[in-house]
């Protein structure tokens, strides 16, 4: 298929977040920086399995658990037909992450 | 050359975020409506700008409860045209994270 695949992307993310974080543990001095390594590397595994001519915008949001409530939302302006996101979540007892990546069909 | 203008995108977001929650305490009851209302006003300003992009908005609300959380964002795209603005806000009872993406077409 050569359209966006959201399932197949949501199990990449998946994969790639369990490998990255299994049991870390949050630390605020090392977390801004684990955040970025991981958006990097969430972006090149997406990148293999986006067909061609796919924009990616990658997000990850990474926080400590501490009983505290938290909702993420999105909306998008553009071509349903071809565009399309997968989004997944990761928690141990110490940290959360969620990650999201939106693919946009470039003509 | 159509392009994407932080600094006009950054008061589309902070105006939205304004009206959708300004003044208020966070709320269980209220995060969906707000983040709801954030995404919708933003994306609507950005559309009446006229521009060929296709857009994301993200919104993030986040109880202030001691607990650290930090957010990153990697695009793979046409960086002459195409960019991102994200605002951070935050009163004595949350925080709000809001990013706009836009890919030209």
């Amino acid at each position: 298929g050569c359209k966006f695949n959201t399932e197949r992307v949501k199990r990449v993310l998946e994969r790639a977040l369990a490998g990255a974080l299994g049991t870390t543990v949050y630390s605020p001095q090392d977390s801004a920086q684990l955040a970025q390594s991981l958006v990097e590397l969430l972006q090149s595994q997406a990148k293999e399995v986006v067909p061609p001519r796919y924009k990616l915008v990658c997000q990850v949001l990474l926080g400590q658990q501490s009983q505290q409530s938290l909702l993420v939302a999105s909306q998008a302006l553009w071509d349903p037909k071809n565009d399309n996101f997968a989004s997944t979540t990761f928690s141990n007892a110490s940290l959360f992450a969620v990650a999201t990546v939106h693919g946009v069909y470039f003509e | 050359q159509p392009s994407f203008v932080v600094d006009e995108v950054s008061s589309i977001i902070k105006e939205a975020i304004e009206s959708a929650m300004g003044g208020n305490a966070y709320q269980h009851s209220k995060v969906n409506q707000w983040t709801t209302s954030v995404v919708e006003q933003t994306l609507s300003q950005l559309t009446k700008l006229g521009k060929p992009f296709k857009y994301i908005v993200t919104c993030v609300i986040m109880q202030k409860n001691g607990a650290g959380l930090h957010t990153a964002s990697s695009c793979f795209w046409d960086n002459s045209s195409d960019g991102a603005c994200t605002v951070r806000w935050e009163n004595k009872t949350m925080y709000c994270i809001v990013s706009a993406f836009g890919l030209a077409i």
